[in-house]
């Protein structure tokens, strides 16, 4: 029996679209079973950032409605023979599905996978109650500024009041090192502890994730870039293992590294 | 000061008299007792006997006992009914009945007796009512009375009472004491770094995000925000010295209400 996760942000331009891929992506390499979900009916884009437009036949309101079966919306990656797609519809609206349906999806397909992937739209209504709907966890995923913090804040106050749903865990998307060590912007620290919920990992900004979306391939295949190695501890916290959080500083130079070594202040 | 003392002295002669003419008409009829005491004259009206015996007695009692309060000054007096119970239309006969005699004013009716309505907004107001959680963007925490949250007000949500509000957290929110006018009501916080801060109708508003030179809340210590009299300006201090600032305000409450 699978594992349904929402990923969820309020503010929209956070990320949560490329940490769904990212994170469906990182878990299929762990030889997981991965159902990925776009629930942003009417601006569908995570089978974009997945690279599987051109396969789309049937959608998640035309399983909600019953002009197909549920599996023959399911799209097959072209990487992983484990991961799956469920795209979302882009002539309808949010309106075109009911958390009743979307429940029922999730259902359905949970024996079949070992994690659920449910890409939330930005908001707080309609929308996001349908993909909370079919959740048994929940990751809220915010930027370090100000207002994606507030709005996160939001998301978890309401997430709060879902009973069925285990407290959401952090995910702090476009962590700029030398911006927050100055002061500038909010740190991780900061965010965690306004949130007060567990941090699930960090993903530092990182021009690689925009070009690996733009060719149609999560970041987390990337095994060199930095932000792929905070998508891939993530999944590895996921299932269970303790991973350390990524060091933020960026190349230290060597007599740095041995003053901190030696324990004086680098 | 003189006069006061002439005109109770004066009351207390009277209540002997008529204690000593009751007396003489036999114990039997003694639902209405007047009596001296420290703060003038008081009627007691007894609270077994049904309300019909009781005014009936203070009717013969007012015509009867009119002379004796007939001249001389006018005299406050209060009613104590003990814990009988009686509605507007039975306080204002009582009230009436008594001032027929001229000189009698009746400053206060005093019962042990409150409805239940009236004991649970007491009690509501008196309260302390405290939470273990955070209250978060969006969320309004309101209760009656004062209110005790051991969590933070993150940016966005939004506690309020109509009496004071303690936080075992950071305000980094907004809080809003006294909402039904409360001015003496305090807001007291373990990190004090509010977006808006209201007590009664005074507001304040924190400095513009650009303005804060430092990064950090805007008091590092425990601090409680009042309102300060003189120019009616939320005012912050430190949390050690809110027994002082409560000491004066229950110190000025007895004062107006003593008078």
């Amino acid at each position: 029996m699978g594992e349904a996760i929402v990923i969820t942000s309020g503010k929209g331009g956070v990320g949560k679209t490329t940490t769904s891929a990212n994170i469906g992506t990182a878990l299929a390499l762990q030889g997981k079973s991965v159902c990925l979900m776009d629930t942003d009916i009417g601006l569908r884009n995570l089978d974009v950032v997945m690279g599987l437009e051109n396969r789309i036949i049937y959608d998640l309101v035309d399983a909600a409605e019953g002009r197909c079966k549920v599996r023959q919306a399911l799209i097959k990656d072209k990487r992983f023979d484990c991961l799956h797609l469920i795209p979302a519809a882009q002539t309808k609206d949010k309106s075109a599905i009911t958390p009743e349906q979307m429940k029922a999806i999730v259902n359905e397909l949970k024996p079949d996978y070992d994690y659920i992937i449910i890409d939330c739209p930005a908001g707080i209504e309609q929308g996001y109650k349908n993909a909370v709907a079919g959740a048994d966890q929940a990751i809220v995923v915010t930027t370090p500024d100000t207002a994606a913090v507030r709005d996160a804040d939001r998301i978890v106050g309401l997430l709060e009041q879902q009973a069925d749903l285990a407290s959401p865990k952090l995910v702090v998307n476009r962590v700029r090192s030398h911006l927050s060590s100055q002061g500038d912007t909010l740190d991780v620290d900061d965010v965690v502890s306004t949130l007060a919920i567990d941090l699930l990992g960090m993903v530092v900004d990182d021009e690689e994730v925009l070009k690996a979306a733009h060719k149609g391939e999560p970041i987390a295949m990337n095994p060199n870039s930095r932000a792929s190695i905070g998508y891939r501890n993530i999944a590895r916290r996921i299932l269970g293992e303790s991973v350390p959080l990524m060091a933020l500083d960026e190349k230290k130079s060597f007599f740095a590294k041995v003053k901190s070594m030696l324990g004086l202040k680098a | 000061m003189w006069k006061v003392r002439t005109s109770v002295e004066k009351v207390m002669i009277m209540a002997q008299a008529l204690e000593v003419k009751q007396m003489s008409t036999g114990p039997s009829k003694n639902f209405v007792t007047i009596k001296g005491t420290k703060e003038g004259l008081t009627i007691f009206l007894d609270d077994q006997c049904s309300y019909e015996t009781l005014t009936k007695e203070l009717r013969e009692k007012i015509t009867r006992d009119k002379q004796v309060f007939g001249n001389g000054p006018e005299v406050d007096v209060q009613v104590d009914i003990g814990y009988r119970y009686i509605n507007n239309n039975q306080e204002a006969e009582i009230t009436s009945l008594l001032e027929e005699a001229e000189t009698i004013r009746v400053k206060e009716i005093r019962t042990e007796v409150i409805t239940i309505e009236e004991a649970k907004k007491q009690a509501e107001h008196t309260a302390l009512t405290s939470f273990a959680r955070i209250v978060r963007s969006g969320q309004v925490l309101e209760v009656k009375g004062d209110l005790l949250l051991l969590g933070d007000v993150n940016p966005g949500g939004t506690v309020q009472a109509t009496g004071d509000i303690y936080i075992m957290g950071m305000l980094k929110g907004t809080a809003r004491a006294g909402i039904e006018g409360n001015v003496k009501a305090v807001v007291c916080s373990a990190v004090m770094d509010p977006h808006q801060l209201s007590i009664g109708n005074t507001y304040y508003y924190a400095p513009e995000r650009h303005e804060k030179k430092e990064k950090g809340p805007l008091f590092p210590e425990p601090v409680y925000a009042y309102i300060e009299k003189q120019n009616r300006e939320i005012t912050f201090e430190k949390t050690r010295l809110l027994n002082q600032f409560k000491r004066q305000t229950e110190a000025e409450e007895r004062v107006s209400s003593g008078e």
